[in-house]
Parts: structure tokens; C-alpha cells; sequence
């Protein structure tokens, strides 16, 4: 099935694929082709990209997403996100140097508003962090 | 006629200035070129998000969302880019003069305005304005979609709307064509204008979750979204061209005005040395007389 992941900075991936692994409001799902035709939210998080039925799971592409629209039709999935990025793009030691800083800004909060952009900060670092640790878990395989 | 040490300074100090900016035209062309892939970028996005759009019409009332529902604009909010620096040639006077029109015609029509200013130019020019109702300033904005000010911004703009204290939303920003051409304009953000598109073999069993409501919210936010993030890509890449235009104008005047010196420092100094002989010859004269 075609992938087709499009961000505000550009078309990120647009290539068949056997296997989309990805975190919607209602759990992760796994979509292989012949899904049913859906159309539902995807949640920040890490998605997996399985390219060839045979591949092994070592083999998994992994990417971070910030929320979004996924929308499944019979040969096409077609993800609509702000920002994603492929593990091997993240560099980790900014990423846990980024996750630090936005962990010492929710603890020095004043308000309620940077309380929340401190949380989205935490999560949206911790996403890269896991997706750049996959990555680098996965090369030395 | 200036003396040859004036001059030489002079002709010195151009040159200095002409490094300068020939300099800063280089830095803006290749900025330039990096931002003008940027403007490309999310043109597919706003198709993606349209399409969707045009698969949930088939299920729901699109235009009945509060997104796209117009009502009587009674107040009104200016989302106005300009840059965060100067030396851009017309950049920010255009865009001042297209907001003074602006608010000129919310007087005419007596429809109260608000303004969020975006950059260093428009925050100091937005302050020295009597009677102007600013309601943020931001500056030192990148090019992340995900970054805090960026949605800080569309979140207040939204939540305006969203809560009627506001009409409609208007973005005031410099619209690239191309490096040579820039310019400045008012689009409007809120109410959304539904760009319906062919839909593609949409499934009529098709199934929404959690709801086909909330999917709409979701998509009709990242059109809006899609939207302002291409005026502040469109503005940045007007900026960096029409400071690599200025620059270059400039480096140009620079190397007329030092060659102009150096012709009239070599002027200066053969005059000089005419003189000089002339005195020679006079005094060797009245020696022979």
C-alpha cells in the first residue's frame, strides 16, 4: 500500500509499504493492506514503517509525529501531521539536552500557560528521545 | 576641491562599507534560497488537509462548522508580519502602509480592531500608533511549525474566534512570487474559506473515529494552522530577497561612489603636481632672468 506522510515542512515519506505502525486517540494500530477504509486521530508519538513483508522487526523504520489525521482508503494511507521526523535525523544528546530544559521549565512554571507549554515540550522530547534510541538500538543490530 | 587625504579616507571608508554589504547580500541570497524551498514545502499539506475536507462534505455539513460560518464583522483582528531587522529596502514599509489602509478602513466602517504584531519592526511600529489595540507582540520567530510561538499564536487566534470576540481574522504579510517580485497583502485566516477539491474514491463506507465532528475540528484547525505557517514562510523569504536586492543596490552605489572619488583624488593629485612643476619652472625662470 502507498504511505503518504505529508508535514508542514514538506512530503516526508511517499513510498509503498507493507506495514503502518501508528498511535491514534484510540490505541496504537497496526495497518496492513486491505484495511478497512478510516479515517481517525493520530496522537503524538513513534510510528513504525514495516517497507517488505518478510522484513524482521530490526528492520522497522521509526518516526516521530506530533498529532495529526490518519486517513486509510483500500491501497492508500495517507498521514497528516504538523512536524516528523526519522530517527536517524535526531541528534540524541541535543534531544535529552532539549528534554532537560523543558523538564527544569515545568518545574519553574508560574502559570498555567507555560505549565502547558512545558508539558507539550516534555512529551514532544521524550518522543524524539525514544525514536532516536530505536534508531540507534536498531543500526547496531 | 578636497584635499587627496580627505579623499583617500573617504574612498577607504566606501570600500569598508562596500564589504559590508556585499557580504550581507550574499548571507540573504543563500537564506533566501532556503527559505523559498521552505514556501514550496507545505503546499502540500494544505492540499492534503483540503482533500480531507472535501471526503467529510460527503459526510457532514462542512461550511456549518464555526470555522467557516461568516457573520457581521463588528471587530476584527490584524495579524500583521514584518521583520525582526532593518536594511531590507521596502520590506516593512510596505507592510506598515498596507496596515495603516487597513485600519483606516475598519474606521470608515466602524468595526473596532485588534492587532498581533510579528517581528521587531511591526512591535515599534504598532506602539508608536495612538488608539491601536494591540494584543501580542512576537519576535524572533523560526521556521518550526511546532515552535512555542507559533502555536501560542494560532491558539489565541482560534480561541478568539472560537469564543466570539472577535469576527474575522485578517493576516497582513509579504507574498512571494519570486526573487525579484514580493507583495504585500491581506488574506483571510477565519472564517476559513472551504477550498473543495476533487474527492478522491472516497469510500462510502467509510468510517470516522472518534467522530466524523471531531475530525473536522482537527483537519479545519490544520488548514488554519497550514495557513498562517505559510504567510510567516511567504514573509521570510520576501524578507531575505528584498535585503539581497537592497544590498546589492547598495554595493553597486559603493563601487560607483569610490570610483568617482578615485577619479577626483587623481584630480586632486595631478592638479597638485601640475601646480608643483608650474612653481618649478616659474622659480628656474626667475633665477635665468
Amino acid at each position: 500500500m502507498q504511505l503518504t506522510l505529508t508535514t508542514l515542512l514538506g512530503t516526508k515519506v511517499d513510498r509503498i509499504i507493507y506495514e503502518l505502525i501508528v498511535p491514534t486517540v484510540d490505541g496504537e494500530i497496526a495497518i496492513f493492506p486491505s484495511h478497512e477504509p478510516l479515517v481517525t486521530l493520530a496522537k503524538s508519538g513513534v510510528i513504525a514503517i514495516r517497507n517488505k513483508k518478510n522484513d524482521s522487526n530490526d528492520k522497522l523504520e521509526y518516526l516521530a509525529i506530533t498529532d495529526g489525521v490518519v486517513k486509510i482508503s483500500q491501497k492508500k494511507v495517507d498521514l497528516l501531521v504538523d512536524e516528523a521526523d526519522y530517527g536517524r535525523d535526531i541528534s540524541e544528546n541535543e534531544v535529552k539536552a532539549a528534554l532537560e530544559r523543558a523538564l527544569k521549565m515545568r518545574d519553574e512554571a508560574k502559570d498555567q500557560v507555560e505549565l502547558d507549554e512545558a508539558h507539550q515540550l516534555v512529551n514532544r522530547h521524550t518522543v524524539r528521545l525514544r525514536v532516536a534510541e530505536l534508531h540507534r538500538r536498531h543500526r547496531h543490530n | 576641491m578636497a584635499s587627496t587625504q580627505v579623499l583617500k579616507s573617504r574612498i577607504h571608508s566606501v570600500k569598508n562599507t562596500k564589504q559590508i554589504t556585499k557580504a550581507m547580500q550574499l548571507v540573504s541570497a543563500s537564506k533566501m534560497r532556503r527559505a523559498q524551498d521552505a514556501t514550496k514545502a507545505s503546499g502540500p499539506y494544505t492540499q492534503a488537509a483540503c482533500e480531507l475536507l472535501s471526503s467529510l462534505s460527503n459526510y457532514t455539513s462542512v461550511e456549518q462548522h464555526p470555522f467557516f460560518v461568516k457573520r457581521p464583522v463588528k471587530r476584527r483582528l490584524i495579524v500583521v508580519i514584518a521583520s525582526d531587522k532593518g536594511l531590507a529596502g521596502a520590506y516593512n514599509s510596505n507592510i506598515f502602509k498596507a496596515y495603516i489602509e487597513q485600519l483606516k478602513k475598519d474606521d470608515k466602517a466602524d468595526i473596532k480592531n485588534a492587532t498581533i504584531a510579528i517581528g521587531r519592526k511591526m512591535s515599534q511600529f504598532v506602539t508608536r500608533i495612538e488608539d491601536s489595540n494591540v494584543m501580542g507582540v512576537y519576535e524572533n520567530l523560526n521556521d518550526r511549525p511546532n515552535q512555542r510561538k507559533f502555536k501560542t499564536i494560532l491558539y489565541s487566534i482560534i480561541e478568539m474566534f472560537e469564543k466570539g470576540e472577535i469576527d474575522a481574522v485578517d493576516i497582513i504579510y509579504t507574498k512571494f512570487i519570486n526573487s525579484i517580485s514580493q507583495q504585500p497583502r491581506v488574506d483571510r485566516v477565519l472564517p476559513a474559506g472551504f477550498c473543495k477539491t476533487k474527492s478522491e474514491n472516497t469510500s462510502p463506507d467509510i468510517r470516522f473515529e472518534p467522530s466524523v465532528k471531531e475530525v473536522l475540528d482537527v483537519v479545519a484547525r490544520r488548514l488554519i494552522g497550514a495557513q498562517v505557517f505559510q504567510a510567516l514562510l511567504d514573509a521570510r523569504a520576501s524578507e531575505h530577497s528584498m535585503r539581497m536586492i537592497a544590498m546589492k543596490n547598495a554595493t553597486d552605489n559603493a563601487s560607483d561612489l569610490a570610483d568617482d572619488l578615485t577619479l577626483a583624488m587623481n584630480k586632486a593629485r595631478q592638479g597638485a603636481i601640475t601646480q608643483e612643476l608650474a612653481e618649478i619652472s616659474g622659480g628656474v625662470e626667475s633665477l635665468n632672468a
